[in-house]
């Protein structure tokens, strides 16, 4: 164990390269296979989506006789297919707030954020969220839920899911891992219920059942019954990512703060979860992306998220309605806000772990 | 661990605090009185609308059809049957999707951790593009991609002896089989034989002493099981091609748009997530495993069964349990572009009968019962892959 030699320096250059794509027989030849693949269905792909593509300019005769892609259309449709049918001189209502939330989740990401006054910040902003969306006050003009559309809707009901999800959530958690056997059966046929169930089913039983459930006063309308249908949903899948968290902790910590003369809360709120959240992470922001991807479901019971608002632009006959165009673009709207997410929540996770 | 059973145990627990109790108390009341909220409105909201509750609506005739099922349907068929139909489509739908995302998957995964740059990069690629995405989204592109991108005018061969057209695609079948019972029970025949033998297989193995070739054996019983079966009925059976004529298709299975779109497109999404679950079982096993293996002079080949896949597998039964759970639960996306699973059918019957409180009931149900069954089931089969390693584990 005396001295460690270092290890000798990388070769540079195209050499290792080389190296890896030919070095034995078999990986030459899964290069030229792979190769032969990628190029046989990439040159007819960059032949439509870039040689053959009109962008200019933004009209229906642009498209009429182009055997390539028409991103014209999804230039002169990109409002539509943002903001659905939103008033289009209100548009900027919605853009304020998809920019709001989104940079309030970055936010609010960093572990040193994580203090009482984010629920208060979170709060206020759901608040103006609203205020903006439906207006009806300060000179603002009253858009219905019906109007709303498109990215907003995505990220309104993946924040309001998961933020309303997460305080049910952890109470779930501690429900779950109880003494009091009551409050254990109750949390466990929740959680199990719910996550035994696909998430189109739960959104389609709220459509349906919610009407015949709840007296006509406390009925919401479709856009709220979907949120609560998602809120629901989110709660059964966080309550298991804390879960696994709390079990995580180790018990110790719980017989020091109860050594310590705290109270039940005072033990999970202070010494346990804290301990439990950082733990989880990274499997929380994994829950965010998929609820951010699985908002893109109340497509069925007729809300105008992206894909609703694409299918809707999609429908002007003025346009030879460039499906494969449109969807493309709301695919990448989906990849940039989950990939983005991802990797900024991923490297935080490093820059935190760094110091230790 | 030795440290802990050293430790004394610890002594009987005080009784609880009346606190508990209270606490207790009304949760449950606050429970029970949400539900009993629930339950006179929805009787007082039925009886508003003069719906009765009963499920004697399942024996009326269905009068709606069904356009693609494994099963045979017709409109004059109960309701009952229909959900039983669709059932058995949303069932048929996630088993294909399953294999053929646990095949593709296994690949993707082996293909993210190859050393050659070009094979990782474009597993990687597919990987965070189903990752990144809705499914939903996924299947309304491929769909709306089919009628783009098939041909308009004459059906064509995609892959040999595989036609596809605007109408769907046609791959070749074996006709002449006969009847289904036979078919079924050879089939049984053989997978008892192929258990019976992998079992006596086992015990034999740590037995001392010459071993017996079982599988081997069961190897030659099954040839011969198939060798019977093809002497029984070889004279008519063929292979069917499918054949173009014009836009349309003879011959061969045909597979509607729908369905075809809904299978390939969740493999390519499941199999995104299998992959990443393959690779993580991968590197789970360190690589002294591989250097021992090769220290005690086993080949590589034997090294990668007997050595590196059980440990893989201990890591990734469960996650690929409820990998398989989801894909049924994915299975509802079909929705979405038509395809008739258990979802879909649900939603016209509640439609036309107004039950939507049994239909609900019965959505519950099946789901929790489809769910249940299958991870008893992969646990079962987790119990025995945790087992093979050390005792104590």
């Amino acid at each position: 164990m005396a001295d460690v030699l270092a290890p000798p320096p990388a070769p540079a250059g195209l050499a290792p390269w080389i190296g890896r794509l030919f070095g034995s027989p078999l990986n030459a030849v899964l290069t030229l296979l792979v190769a032969w693949a990628v190029w046989s269905a990439a040159a007819p792909l960059f032949q439509w989506a870039v040689l053959d593509a009109v962008i200019w300019p933004l009209n229906p005769a642009a498209c009429r006789d182009t055997t390539g892609a028409c991103w014209s259309f999804v230039a002169a449709k990109s409002g539509q297919i943002l903001f659905g049918i939103y008033p289009i001189e209100e548009r900027w209502r919605p853009a304020v707030v998809c920019v709001g939330l989104l940079g309030l989740l970055a936010w609010s990401l960093r572990p040193s954020a994580w203090r009482p006054v984010l629920a208060g910040v979170w709060a206020g902003a759901l608040l103006i969220t609203f205020l903006l969306m439906f207006g009806g006050v300060a000179g603002l003009s009253f858009v219905a839920t019906t109007m709303w559309g498109g990215l907003p809707v995505t990220l309104i009901l993946t924040v309001t899911a998961v933020g309303g999800a997460f305080p049910l959530g952890v109470l779930l958690a501690l429900g779950r891992r109880s003494d009091l056997p009551a409050i254990r059966t109750l949390s466990t046929l929740f959680v199990e219920c719910v996550r035994a169930l696909p998430l189109l089913s739960i959104l389609f039983i709220a459509s349906i059942m919610l009407p015949l459930l709840l007296p006509a006063w406390l009925l919401p309308d479709k856009f709220f019954r979907a949120m609560i249908a998602l809120l629901l949903f989110a709660a059964a899948y966080l309550a298991e990512v804390i879960r696994g968290g709390l079990q995580a902790v180790p018990p110790g910590q719980v017989e020091a703060a109860q050594a310590l003369g705290l109270g039940f809360w005072r033990t999970q709120g202070r010494v346990v979860l804290p301990q439990a959240l950082s733990i989880v992470l990274p499997s929380l922001t994994n829950t965010i992306i998929v609820m951010i991807k699985n908002t893109s479901l109340v497509l069925v019971v007729g809300l105008f998220d992206l894909i609703s608002s694409g299918k809707a632009a999609l429908a002007d006959p003025e346009w030879s309605a460039p499906a494969l165009e449109t969807y493309i673009f709301i695919a990448a709207i989906y990849f940039g806000l989950c990939f983005g997410f991802g990797r900024f929540a991923h490297s935080l996770e490093r820059s935190r772990q760094e110091p230790r | 661990m030795s440290a802990q059973a050293a430790v004394p145990a610890p002594p009987p627990r005080p009784p609880r605090p009346a606190r508990a109790l209270v606490v207790q108390s009304a949760a449950v009341a606050l429970a029970a009185a949400a539900v009993l909220l629930v339950i006179v409105t929805t009787l007082g909201n039925l009886q508003a609308r003069g719906i009765p509750i009963g499920f004697e609506f399942l024996g009326d005739r269905a009068g709606f059809k069904i356009a693609d099922t494994v099963v045979p349907f017709v409109p004059d068929h109960s309701y009952l049957r229909a959900i039983g139909v669709a059932i058995v489509n949303t069932l048929f739908l996630s088993a294909l999707v399953c294999l053929a995302a646990t095949l593709i998957g296994s690949a993707l995964g082996v293909a993210r951790l190859s050393t050659n740059p070009l094979v990782s990069g474009l597993a990687a690629v597919w990987v965070e593009t189903v990752r990144n995405t809705p499914p939903v989204l996924l299947l309304i592109f491929l769909y709306a991609g089919w009628g783009e991108a098939m041909p308009v005018g004459e059906a064509q061969e995609i892959l040999p002896g595989v036609l596809a057209s605007i109408r769907g695609v046609a791959i070749p079948s074996l006709t002449g089989l006969g009847s289904a019972t036979p078919l079924l029970l050879g089939a049984a025949a053989a997978v008892g034989v192929y258990l019976a033998a992998e079992l006596a297989a086992r015990r034999l193995a740590r037995a001392p002493g010459r071993r017996f070739p079982v599988r081997r054996v069961a190897l030659l019983v099954l040839a011969g099981l198939l060798a019977g079966f093809l002497i029984w009925r070889g004279s008519g059976l063929a292979l069917d091609l499918p054949q173009a004529q014009g836009d349309d298709i003879v011959g061969g299975a045909r597979l509607t748009p729908e369905f075809a779109t809904v299978v390939f497109g969740l493999a390519v999404y499941t199999a995104g997530f299998i992959a990443e679950i393959v690779r993580s079982g991968i590197q789970a096993v360190p690589r002294g495993q591989w250097e021992a293996g090769r220290a005690l002079g086993l080949r590589e080949g034997t090294i990668l069964r007997r050595v590196v896949a059980p440990q893989t597998l201990r890591v990734i039964v469960p996650p690929m349990t409820s990998q398989y759970i989801n894909t049924i639960k994915n299975s509802t996306l079909a929705i979405t572009i038509g395809y008739s699973e258990f979802m879909t059918v649900m939603g016209t019957v509640i439609n036309r009968t107004n039950h939507a409180l049994e239909g609900t009931l019965i959505i519950v149900a099946v789901y929790m019962a489809i769910n249940l069954a299958l991870a008893a089931l992969l646990n079962l089969y987790n119990r025995r892959v945790q087992q093979r390693g050390r005792g104590n584990g």
